[in-house]
């Protein structure tokens, strides 16, 4: 259930051929044309929501552009979007894992009774009106450093679920987890957000 | 997925308001939420929460990423493999160069000839695959896996099983009755295929990812029409002349469904 990091970061590198470039590159250009550049911008919202930074994104879409460029040969035709963004979020907890943000959480920095708490913790119980009330003042700005402050397996699922709209199979596609995981991640990192916004005062 | 929900009202709360309970499960959630006021609030909470998320701005993609990304694809790959051999070839004369220029143009030419057979092949291929799941429709007890006329049925039935579903307008104003969803299989991917009655003839629908081009043509008896839109290509088989299929195209272009409400 639990994943320390990155995660298939590497396999799109084993699938890379080099041999006949020009043609080769021809056809592997129209087919990055196709799959992953429609969805560059979508591509750099994650990446900035996942480190919270534009000159990290900018960074990790340029390098994911690169492997997905490389990799366009796995493409199975099947989800352009998911298979793009996929790359995008690997090639992000890539560069969690090697430059450890401070600012970034990861459910594994939370000591164990902290993780259990956040993620097995008691349904239901503690959260009451005030928090409704408390949440219709929150602005965007509070949102937004509620949000910051998720374990970032809780945000990028709370991310892809609300700002990309993803469901939940593509959530778990990209996220590599089951659904299961995702649907009790969400419903986990929603909590804490409202925890957060409520205790903001 | 809904064994793991039954006794887990906060997971089942956020499947419903994610818009992924089937439709039997989430008209059975409805009927709770109307009855039980503690869960009403923790739903109204939870919207709540997801409106304040939703009104974060986004962030805005650096004008010129896209310029960047692009000059750097396109810079010749360093050539690691064989760089010894690059330097030896070119030392020689002339003629090798033309030669490897030629062999180049000539892979482009052929390459690119046998690309546009290849598609057109694939092209003839997806129809006569379509038409076959037209007729294996026909031939089962009834066209479709899910009968239902109600078009906020049919369409989270398709998103429940596909990577991407269609939208599913309701076009019996314009007299194409919708009668249900079925998924097809093409190539090796699973599609959505919505299935319409329009007087005694059945119509089948096949959504295909999008920018493939399906001529339109006939196959077996069936009239074949195919046009596309951003989201997918449209693959409409039915024994209705081809008259009429054009105003089944027609309708179902100008067809613009109301967004699906969660």
């Amino acid at each position: 259930m639990l994943e320390g990091g990155p995660e298939g970061s590497d396999q799109l590198s084993c699938q890379q051929r080099i041999s006949v470039p020009v043609v080769q590159n021809t056809d592997e250009r129209a087919a990055f044309d196709e799959v992953f550049l429609p969805h560059l911008s979508e591509a750099y919202r994650l990446a900035h929501w996942i480190t919270g930074n534009a000159s990290d994104a900018e960074d990790i879409v340029q390098e994911a552009a690169i492997r997905a460029f490389r990799g366009i040969k796995t493409f199975g035709a099947v989800n352009a979007r998911a298979w793009s963004l996929t790359i995008v979020r690997n090639t992000a907890f890539s560069w969690l894992a090697k430059n450890k943000p401070k600012t970034v959480v990861f459910l594994n920095d939370l000591s164990e009774a902290e993780r259990q708490q956040v993620e097995y913790g008691p349904h239901g119980a503690g959260i009451e009106t005030p928090e409704q009330i408390a949440l219709a003042k929150a602005d965007a700005e509070e949102v937004q450093k509620a949000l910051a402050r998720l374990p970032v397996q809780f945000r990028e699922v709370i991310v892809l679920r609300e700002m990309n709209e993803m469901n939940y199979r593509d959530i778990a596609e990209i996220t590599n987890v089951p659904i299961g995981t995702v649907m009790s991640r969400l419903s986990r990192g929603r909590r804490l957000l409202s925890a957060l916004l409520r205790g903001r005062e | 997925m809904i064994d793991l929900l039954k006794d887990n009202d906060e997971l089942l709360l956020n499947a419903y308001c994610d818009g992924e309970l089937d439709p039997a499960s989430a008209s059975e959630f409805e009927r709770r939420l109307s009855s039980d006021t503690a869960l009403r609030a923790r739903y109204d909470r939870l919207l709540n929460l997801r409106r304040a998320v939703c009104s974060v701005p986004e962030p805005e993609m650096p004008a010129g990423l896209q310029a960047r990304i692009l000059s750097r694809l396109d810079q010749p790959r360093p050539e690691t493999d064989q760089p010894s051999h690059v330097g030896a070839l070119r030392r020689r004369n002339w003629s090798y160069r033309a030669l490897a220029a030629a062999a180049v143009f000539g892979a482009v030419i052929s390459s690119s000839v046998m690309m546009t057979m290849e598609q057109y092949a694939r092209r003839e291929n997806v129809a006569s695959e379509v038409v076959a799941g037209h007729i294996r429709g026909l031939l089962a007890p009834q066209p479709y896996d899910i009968a239902s006329s109600d078009r906020h049925t049919v369409k989270p039935w398709f998103t429940g099983r596909l990577p991407s579903s269609p939208q599913v307008p309701d076009l019996s104003a314009q007299g194409f009755t919708l009668l249900g969803g079925r998924v097809d299989v093409i190539g090796r991917d699973p599609v959505a295929t919505i299935v319409y009655k329009h007087a005694a003839h059945t119509i089948s629908l096949t959504t295909l990812r999008a920018s493939q081009s399906v001529p339109d043509q006939a196959i077996a008896g069936y009239n074949v029409r195919s046009w596309s839109d951003p989201d997918f290509t449209y693959v409409a088989v039915s024994d209705l002349p081809s008259a009429d299929l054009a105003a089944f195209e027609r309708a179902f272009s100008a067809s613009t469904p109301a967004p699906e409400i969660k």
